[in-house]
């Protein structure tokens, strides 16, 4: 075993080495590790390669680690030299023993700037140290910066097209639709990361913020990117049933989509949810600024029946939220991150309810129907709930709910009923009160009826004191 | 299919009283034992290992066993040209070890030790047209930098020197339907940034803004059978947590909302009886940390052998009385 500190030096500029040929060999490592072993074996590099499995020998980190960070920090203090090469070498060995080594990734954040390290093969380190340290907070804040490069070079150039001709504007078009694939890769490839690091390691904040992140940078607007997160995450959070942040991700993307259909008609000609293209765009979307339309013959009512499909498929995503947290919290008994998720979703519901109908009373006088369009259906979920509550059973819905039950039956629901869409069913306090019973009939788990009887106290004093 | 509450049981043969002479020469001891290996695992982090370490000293009336003067000149040596202080020498300068620099500091009395001016420029440069607070030159967003803004600034007696309301306004932005805080808008609430946010609007006089009923109630549901509290649901509990939950509630006047005499005995359990120190759980390796939080946790819950901490800025309370700075709390 090395002893003196020159045999250290030779040994480790060695591994140092190995690793870096190591990814030369195989750009495809998926994974790193260290491998259990208290001792060197003559000839043979610490450094394996598995398939694509990187794997360092537990007896040469301890040697490996204080020399490479020390050759970094003297490096820091301009007290050793160390050209572009080395100091990728080094911080890449670095970081995938201590991803928490904040200046090393400054030091690759400042080769990047220079041009001397490109962003995706940072992404790649990342996510390999992610591999092996899911939560590191400094590897995401990495992550987040080198993402904003992409986007900062992104917009650059979509900023730098000034009504190009002819061949140019040819080559620009292409440009940036390369662009723009490139965009929707490096999103694709962040959900994937984010997914990786959720699954080794559960309730991974980190992970789950920097999912959020990466939509609200990089997916703005975006329905379909929203929509098709909700869908995928349907199945992993039915598999992972005590994960409070993948339920919370849920909850943001619901509230998200709430937000997008509620808005009001922009000038796209295609309904509220299917706005937004396929690719995310790094740039703000239209969203219901856009007046114009307003000018424009017939817009009026053509917005009038959006906004009512954006109410129905609003109504319909909370339907089918609450239908998958009650199947769960059936199946799965005794889990707080259940209840509390159904806490959200009824809060959610609850304010888009109360402020899509001050927003509809406000404009009375221009949409008389709008009060109903609003809250299509809720009085029917009611009726239609397992607990078999009807409207009469409202006794601490308020006021709204009142309005609301005494109005005239809305003629558009037969409209509705025609076209085959069926009036979805949301939550409603009675409901709600009746699920808890039925959870509570009968139930021996004593978590679950912990968590039940929580939820009906939260009802009936947290919503029920709202004003 | 049953499904087991996640949590750990609390041995009856655990510690049930406090070790204080064993935490005080474990504190000592640490940093002169240590191996290269772990010395370099943990020196991103060490201006914060440093202020965990005098600040549970201090708590104990142990800081005169530290060497103070060989500290003094590290905290000088780690001030950097912007004014702001790395973790350690030759690291980058972060808001983080801003914070701990001045924190250490104010235990010896000696903040004139730094270049205060600089410092004050280094985190006004931080702030955000929205208020917000980057944690270094590179520009990452978390409610955590705004706490360390505004606690530094309030330890210097400073806080005119940013833009408060703008700073108040972000942190409000990041406040959720279930009364806590998230490291960003739309991020999830968590214990430790809801510490950092009531610790925030504390610091700058907003706790009215705070829905401390709702938030109180969220607090009160982290504690766990065993008495230990976590800081999101369905994780275990952790002596960390615990403090930064107790603290929380400490600031929005619902300490008493839980259960005092179990979270004690929770935090006493993790004591290690052999080589002093606390851990985040019963049974597991002690740090400086988790001894810190143990010990701060305990004078909360109102032990006399430990000096009274302040909630919001986890310091001796004496150390802020010789400063003039007394954080708001809800009654
Ligand atoms: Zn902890």
């Amino acid at each position: 075993m090395a002893e003196s500190e020159e045999e250290v030096d030779v040994l480790v500029q060695r591994v140092v080495k190995d690793i870096t040929n190591a990814f030369k060999r195989n750009p495809n490592i998926d994974e790193i590790g260290v491998i259990p072993c208290p001792e060197a074996r003559y000839n043979r590099s610490p450094i394996v390669l598995v398939e694509n499995k990187l794997g360092v020998e537990s007896w040469c980190v301890k040697f490996l680690l204080p020399y490479v960070h020390n050759k970094l920090l003297l490096y820091r203090q301009r007290k050793h030299w160390l050209d572009r090469e080395a100091l990728a070498d080094i911080t890449c060995t670095l970081l995938l023993l201590n991803p928490d080594f904040t200046t090393a990734w400054n030091v690759r954040k400042e080769l990047l700037q220079c041009g001397a390290l490109n962003p995706e093969k940072d992404l790649y380190l990342g996510k390999l140290a992610l591999t092996k340290f899911p939560k590191s907070p400094e590897t995401w804040i990495h992550r987040r910066w080198v993402l904003q490069q992409i986007l900062r070079q992104v917009s650059a150039v979509s900023r730098s097209r000034k009504h190009p001709q002819g061949d140019a504007e040819q080559a620009d078009a292409d440009r940036s639709q390369r662009l723009s694939d490139q965009l929707a890769r490096t999103l694709h490839q962040e959900m994937k990361v984010c997914s990786d690091a959720a699954c080794r390691y559960p309730s991974n904040y980190n992970a789950w913020s920097h999912r959020i992140w990466v939509l609200q940078h990089m997916a703005e607007g975006n329905v379909k990117v929203f929509h098709d997160e909700l869908s995928s995450m349907r199945l992993w959070v039915s598999m992972h049933v005590s994960d409070h942040s993948g339920f919370h991700y849920r909850q943001f993307l619901l509230k998200e989509l709430i937000t997008e259909l509620s808005q009001t008609p922009a000038s796209t000609t295609s309904s509220p949810q299917h706005r937004g293209s396929a690719a995310p765009s790094s740039s703000p979307p239209h969203h219901g600024h856009d007046r114009a339309n307003g000018e424009l013959s017939g817009a009026e009512a053509a917005g009038e029946e959006e906004r009512r499909l954006g109410s129905t498929a609003a109504l319909q995503l909370f339907h089918q939220e609450v239908e998958l947290c009650s199947d769960l919290i059936r199946s799965f008994p005794g889990h707080e991150t259940l209840w509390s998720h159904r806490r959200h979703v009824y809060y959610l519901w609850h304010h888009w309810r109360r402020e899509h109908q001050h927003r509809c009373g406000s404009n009375r006088g221009s949409e008389p129907d709008c009060l109903n369009n609003g809250d299509p259906g809720l009085p029917k979920a009611c009726a239609q709930s397992p607990a078999g509550e009807g409207v009469n059973g409202q006794r601490h819905a308020g006021e709204a709910m009142e309005v609301d039950g005494a109005s005239p039956p809305d003629p558009r629901d037969s409209k509705r009923l025609k076209r085959g869409v069926q009036p979805p069913s949301a939550p409603a306090l009675p409901s709600e009160h009746g699920f808890v019973s039925g959870i509570l009939d009968g139930c021996c788990h004593p978590e679950q009826r912990r968590f039940a009887l929580a939820y009906k106290k939260w009802l009936d004093t947290v919503i029920d004191q709202q004003p | 299919m049953g499904t087991q509450v996640k949590d750990v049981i609390v041995k009856p043969d655990a510690p049930s009283t406090l070790l204080l002479d064993k935490h005080a020469d474990y504190i000592a001891a640490y940093g002169s034992k240590k191996d290269d290996y772990e010395y370099t695992l943990s020196e991103y982090l060490r201006m914060s290992g440093i202020y965990w370490g005098l600040t549970v000293m201090d708590l104990m009336g142990q800081l005169p066993r530290m060497n103070r003067q060989e500290i003094i000149d590290f905290i000088k040596a780690c001030q950097h040209e912007c004014g702001g202080v790395s973790a350690s020498i030759g690291h980058d300068p972060h808001l983080l070890y801003t914070l701990s620099a001045v924190q250490i500091l104010c235990l010896y009395d000696n903040v004139d030790a730094l270049d205060v001016d600089k410092v004050v420029e280094y985190i006004k440069g931080l702030q955000q047209e929205d208020g917000s607070f980057a944690g270094d030159k590179w520009g990452e967003i978390d409610t955590r930098f705004s706490f360390c803004a505004v606690a530094t600034l309030a330890l210097l007696g400073k806080m005119d020197s940013i833009n408060v309301d703008k700073a108040v306004e972000f942190v409000l932005s990041c406040m959720n339907f279930d009364g806590g805080f998230g490291c960003r808008p739309g991020s999830e609430s968590h214990a430790g940034q809801i510490y950092c946010c009531s610790g925030f609007l504390s610091l700058t006089g907003q706790l009215h803004q705070v829905n401390s009923d709702l938030l109180g109630w969220w607090l009160c549901e982290r504690q766990l059978p065993s008495g230990g509290l976590n800081g999101r649901p369905e994780k275990l509990p952790d002596v960390c947590y615990s403090w930064w939950v107790l603290a929380s509630l400490k600031i929005i006047g619902r300490i008493h909302w839980i259960d005092k005499a179990k979270l004690r005995s929770f935090i006493l359990a993790c004591q290690d009886e052999e080589t002093g120190g606390f851990a985040d759980r019963p049974g597991d390796m002690v740090d400086p940390f988790h001894t810190l939080f143990g010990v701060a946790g305990l004078s909360l819950l109102g032990d006399e052998q430990i000096k009274p901490v302040n909630p919001v800025l986890c310091m001796p309370e004496d150390v802020l009385q010789r400063i003039d700075l007394q954080p708001d709390l809800l009654s």
